[in-house]
């Protein structure tokens, strides 16, 4: 027991946890924007998935820089056909995420064998880059805590310290620019922008894309820096883990920052424990997400629940 | 003309129309195939050769076919039954796992030598799959959590409890494999058709087709059903408990998957409980459910056709340079296809790109509910 | 001098086969208070629709100040000077009022929304027109009087020189509507003109310089609201005679059915909606509540229906509690309800009508044995109240969303009076309906009360309430303030005092009234 609290409260874990909560947190910031505006995106792990290879197969050609943008690219794309055909030709949006699922998980394993040249499984033998982590090493000179905080501060992934500063960034524009009023108004009651003239659509399809391009900045960090290389599937149920994040942190950018932050400890969590503690299973440690998110969801769910009694609702 | 029978002639048109609109989708879907395979592959014309014809050309392949149109009927059924009563719950994929889990556990207990093994092993799959299904319906129901979620965090939980207790309980110690010893012949459903994999998994999918149709269309459970799909405040009006449909309705469908789940491993497919069995196919009953329009009499006709097209993926990745999950890709384009015209912009589009030439555009009246 | 606004031969079409509008001619001056009258369908709403951008129209011209103009989006029509008020309102309920006035056009300083400028700019409007309100609350938590004058702020807050009102007074009490036409008149003296769409005469002939009276889509008067009287004005509206009132035939109305006693009703925040009701219904009787939507009347139904809980109170159904009873056994009982909003609630449009009418009878052995359908008596039953009820449809398989809203109207009030029941509650029975059809479903709802049914009607159509009522109860935040016997000479602007809580009778002056 004790050694467990050791680990966790130590600067590693600490690095661990921020690696692991990058791409649930880019995820749940681009799940939070198209909710918010009224469009549930279930497509967040075909998305990711899809900018995860991308970044991989870009990397191999071209600077770790150009990679991240294709990956971000990548996801703005899916972004904007989930955009035309829910908004445009009206398709179920529930129903345009499973496609996209769908075809995110057979064209990035084809793609995948075209690369490598036959290997469907893993991009082992291509030469893919990483992303930089951030080397804060010169805080050790402060006296004192220095070292402390270079442990806990320097190594991270530069997409670490851009998703931090993206949720200040979207906490902003909802709160505080007239778009962020729009998109609120849209998701919430879109009749009234509609009337003041502001174009709903539109709004909901940016919100599709940036939800989009916010996944693929998660796949970027996900196969550039806590794996290196495309692995099939490996975005293992992240997406969806991310929606809970959404709704677990009651729809606002930092309510889902805490939760994003809560399900990493928990992936690292399952990274860390099997060391400590091998008479767990490995699986049932791999379960523990999914576990949490099912139980957080309820418990979210019931003080809602308890708040709308009255209703008769259930 | 008398009532019914202008009622009988729409009802005929309306199919035509649907099936047309199926079959447009599918088309469409080929094609873009085609255009991927032909940009990417060295061989795209054998590519497509085997994804479209090879599965007629073997017996062996004949009967994978059917073997999965069976199953993929009890996946696009137990979809089929969701969607109607407006329910989103994916978790088909865990029910299917529990289920085999619990036909293992029968067949491999002293139950499984017996006469009665296979009729148990259904039972306890389908009630470890209705156990399974009533999980996230109970909690939509009665805390409003995302059925969505909760449905695929489960499907994540099953394979991982599942493969957990493969590894270190059911397969035999020592020999590492992941995998259980095989089933005793008593608990392995027969063969209809000797030497291919048809087996008692055909019955049972017809006997679902039947049964899934006469409750959604000839109680008062599918009618209330089919309400609260349509307007659950409307149901909860009428005097339908609203909560214990939807509750229900995830729990039968739970109900398919788990059978599907014995399906598996009772089957000549497997008869034993392996990890990864089900490879994914429980979640293309989802565009199974779609393309049917979640209607149970075209769910297997539509099994049909895309059964026909994995086995051809399946050939064609292994005898060309084009990888089976292409049709992940066919897939996807035919569901957004299909979920784009059942709306008025989507309609319009296809319309003019199936219309055959000198015919009237489809006139949007008389619509007629569904039979 | 030229008209300001001008519209000339409009025609609509809108894809389905409706023709909306046909050769609609309308004719606005500056600074006058124009009215647009006609009943459901006639084709206003459409007009109006075109005039701000959202509809198209497929032939005509629109002319502002003599110029041709067309607009794509509602955001030409404002750039033009042309703000409108729905019935409906667009008002974003968590947001506050200076958000939801200046949204899509907010100040702004570089990319950041200028709050305090915005809430410096209502204010000033708001005063400056009279429209008193706070700016700072959230808008779903005004009452609804409050947040017509949000709307209205948003219309001026773009400088819209023409406004148009759909329905405007369909929420408010008499009083309310006073001040609002206070406002109309303040709006003009400083320039502006209005043009409102009305259905209620009495208000028409007292706010409005012009009339303009459409039927079935096209124009079919123009004059001047001191040439023309209420009664001529109906005529024009309809096409024949109108009859305003409805024969009740003389019941014993002795029997109590329905005993209310004490009951209090939480809403879902926990505050009381219904502070300790006490009121009987009688066999044979008409019961109107009578109210701004919101005092509780609607809540007391859907308590008395089975759908919302009781906190405090009994409800009885002839001697006998029915709170451990289910929706189905309240039905099973005899209880009948038509509900306000017929497609939330009342219908499942994508269902047959021979569905939707045997939805509330699934518990009927002639219907359902064993758990098993039998469609034949469902197809006949179907076929039988189509025929009773005159519902234009093309068979009982035809889905309900293809219907008119008078007819889906017809279906739900088909189903609910199938058979005689003991215990009827109604509300807003004929809202968006045509006048045919709101003439029938009057005749049947005072059929089933003459049957022997008590009835509670609760409605915001004060003449529908005056029309069909023997007895009225005014609610006022969720306490009856006043009981009335109908006897022909209740002046609307007699309720409109208990409406709005001006004063409130004592309980001896309500015990005629409350039985």
């Amino acid at each position: 027991m004790t050694e467990l609290l050791l680990t966790v409260f130590s600067a590693t874990f600490f690095v661990t946890v921020i690696r692991t909560t990058t791409p649930l947190l880019f995820a749940a910031l681009g799940g939070l924007i198209s909710d918010l505006s009224g469009a549930l995106n279930v497509a967040l792990e075909g998305m990711m998935l899809v900018a995860c290879l991308t970044a991989v197969v870009v990397s191999v050609y071209a600077p770790w820089y150009v990679a991240v943008l294709a990956a971000l690219v990548a996801g703005g794309l899916l972004g904007a056909v989930m955009a035309f055909f829910h908004l445009k030709l009206r398709a179920d949006i529930i129903l345009v995420g499973f496609a996209i699922n769908i075809f995110a998980t057979g064209a990035t394993v084809y793609a995948l064998t075209l690369a490598t040249g036959g290997d469907k499984g893993t991009s082992i033998n291509l030469p893919s880059k990483a992303v930089p982590a951030v080397d804060l090493s010169f805080l050790s000179a402060i006296p004192g805590i220095g070292p402390t905080l270079t442990a806990f501060l320097s190594g991270h992934s530069i997409l670490s310290w851009l998703v931090a500063l993206t949720v200040f960034l979207i906490w902003f524009f909802l709160y505080r620019t007239p778009w962020g009023l729009w998109l609120r108004g849209v998701g919430e009651y879109p009749a009234a922008p509609e009337a003041a003239g502001i174009a709903v659509n539109k709004v909901r399809a940016w919100s599709l894309i940036v939800s989009g391009a916010l996944a693929g900045l998660g796949g970027a960090q996900l196969a550039m820096f806590n794996y290196i290389g495309f692995t099939r599937e490996m975005t293992a149920g992240r997406g969806f883990i991310a929606l809970g994040a959404v709704l677990l942190g009651a729809r606002h950018p930092v309510g889902a920052m805490w939760a994003a932050l809560l399900f990493g400890v928990f992936e690292a969590l399952s990274v860390v424990m099997p060391n400590l503690f091998n008479w767990i299973p490995a699986e049932l440690i791999h379960m523990i997400p999914f576990v949490v998110t099912v139980l957080a969801l309820i418990a979210f769910s019931y003080r809602i629940q308890r708040r709308l009694r009255m209703r008769g609702l259930a | 003309m008398s009532l019914t029978a202008t009622a009988a002639n729409s009802r005929w048109s309306l199919f035509r129309r649907e099936a047309l609109r199926g079959l447009a989708a599918l088309i469409m879907a080929l094609l873009v195939a085609f255009l991927v395979v032909l940009f990417t592959s060295k061989e795209p014309f054998e590519a497509m050769f085997q994804l479209l014809v090879a599965p007629l050309q073997k017996q062996r392949t004949i009967g994978l076919w059917i073997d999965d149109v069976a199953k993929l009927t009890v996946t696009g059924l137990a979809f089929s039954l969701v969607f109607q009563a407006r329910q989103f719950s994916m978790g088909v994929q865990g029910q299917v796992y529990m289920g085999a889990l619990a036909a293992t556990y029968v067949a491999m207990s002293p139950l499984g030598t017996t006469w009665a093994a296979i009729p148990l092993c259904m039972v306890a799959a389908t009630l470890a799959g209705a156990v399974y299904g009533f999980i996230p319906g109970y909690a939509k129901a009665k805390l409003g959590a995302n059925e969505i979620v909760s449905s695929l965090m489960l499907n994540y939980i099953a394979i991982d409890i599942v493969n957990y207790l493969i590894r270190a309980q059911l397969s035999p110690p020592g020999k590492g494999l992941l995998m259980t010893d095989p089933f005793p012949k008593t608990a392995v459903f027969p063969a209809l058709i000797a030497n291919t994999r048809i087996d008692l998994g055909l019955i049972i999918a017809i006997l679902c087709i039947l049964g899934v149709w006469f409750a959604l269309y000839r109680t008062s459970w599918g009618l209330k059903l089919r309400l609260v799909g349509h307007n659950p405040k409307f149901a909860e009006y009428s005097g339908i408990r609203s909560t214990f449909i939807m509750v229900s309705a995830m729990t039968v469908a739970g109900g398919l998957g788990g059978l599907l789940g014995s399906m598996f491993v009772n089957g000549q497919a497997f008869g034993k409980l392996t990890v990864l069995f089900e490879g994914g196919l429980a979640f293309e009953g989802i565009l199974i459910a779609i393309v049917a329009r979640s209607r149970p009499l075209a769910v297997p006709v539509v099994a049909l056709f895309y059964g026909y097209l994995r086995q051809g993926a399946a050939l064609m990745g292994i005898r060309t340079d084009v990888p089976a999950e292409v049709i992940g890709v066919v897939q996807a384009v035919i569901i957004l296809l299909v979920a784009s015209s059942f709306t008025l912009p989507g309609k319009k589009l296809i319309a003019r790109l199936t219309r055959p030439a000198g015919e009237p555009p489809v006139a949007g009246k008389a619509q007629e509910a569904q039979p | 001098m030229a008209p300001l606004l001008e519209a000339i031969g409009i025609g609509k079409t809108y894809p389905g086969g409706t023709v909306a509008n046909d050769g609609v001619n309308l004719t606005v001056n500056a600074g006058e208070v124009h009215a647009v009258v006609g009943e459901n369908g006639a084709g206003k709403s459409t007009l109006m629709k075109i005039l701000f951008g959202i509809e198209r129209p497929d032939r005509g011209e629109l002319r502002l100040e003599g110029k041709p103009v067309s607009f794509t989006n509602p955001r030409e029509a404002i750039d033009a000077g042309i703000g409108m008020v729905f019935q409906h309102f667009s008002l974003v309920p968590s947001f506050s009022v200076y958000e939801n006035v200046v949204l899509g056009s907010e100040p702004r300083a570089g990319v950041r929304f200028d709050r305090a400028k915005a809430i410096a700019e209502v204010r000033a409007l708001s005063e400056k027109f009279r429209l008193s309100v706070d700016p700072l609350p959230p808008v779903g938590s005004l009452p609804v009087g409050q947040q017509q004058r949000v709307e209205i702020l948003k219309a001026l807050y773009r400088n819209a020189r023409i406004l148009i009102l759909d329905e405007p007074t369909a929420v408010l009490a008499p009083q309310e509507v006073n001040e609002l036409f206070v406002a109309i008149r303040s709006l003009v003296a400083q320039g502006r003109t209005v043009i409102f769409i009305a259905h209620k005469l009495p208000e028409v002939l007292e706010i409005s310089d012009s009339i303009t009276v459409m039927r079935a889509g096209k124009t079919v008067g123009q004059v001047k609201a001191k040439e023309v009287t209420e009664q001529s004005l109906a005529t024009l509206m309809v096409g024949r005679e109108v009859a305003l009132k409805v024969d009740r035939a003389d019941t014993d109305q002795s029997r109590r059915v329905c005993a209310v006693e004490n009951v209090t009703i939480l809403n879902e925040r926990g505050t009381e909606v219904c502070s300790d009701l006490t009121l009987n219904v009688h066999a044979g009787e008409i019961v109107g509540l009578v109210g701004v939507e919101g005092n509780g009347q609607a809540e007391l139904l859907e308590a008395v229906a089975g759908l919302r809980p009781v906190e405090t109170g009994r409800i009885d159904l002839e001697g006998s509690d029915i709170a451990p009873l289910s929706v189905l056994e309240r039905r099973g009982a005899g209880l009948a309800s038509i509900p306000e909003d017929r497609i939330a609630s009342g219908l499942a449009t994508g269902a047959s009508v021979a569905e939707n009418l045997v939805s509330t009878r699934l518990g009927d052995r002639r219907y359902v044995r064993n758990g098993l359908l039998d469609l034949k008596a469902i197809s006949a039953n179907a076929k039988r109240l189509i025929e009773r009820f005159s519902i234009r449809v093309s068979g009982p398989n035809a889905a309900v969303g293809t219907l008119s809203g008078g007819n889906m109207q017809k279906v739900v009030v088909a189903r609910e009076l199938s058979e005689q029941p003991k215990l009827l509650l109604v509300s807003q029975p004929t809202r968006g309906v045509d006048l045919g059809a709101t003439q029938f479903i009057w005749r049947s709802i005072t059929d089933a009360r003459d049957g022997g049914a008590a009835v509670l009607l609760s409605s915001a159509d004060l003449s529908e309430l005056l029309a069909l009522s023997d007895r009225l109860l005014v609610f006022y935040r969720g306490r009856i303030v006043a009981a009335f016997l109908n006897r022909g000479d209740l002046a609307p602007e007699t309720l409109g005092t208990y409406m709005l809580g001006l004063s409130a009778q004592t309980p001896e002056e309500m015990q005629a009234g409350l039985k």
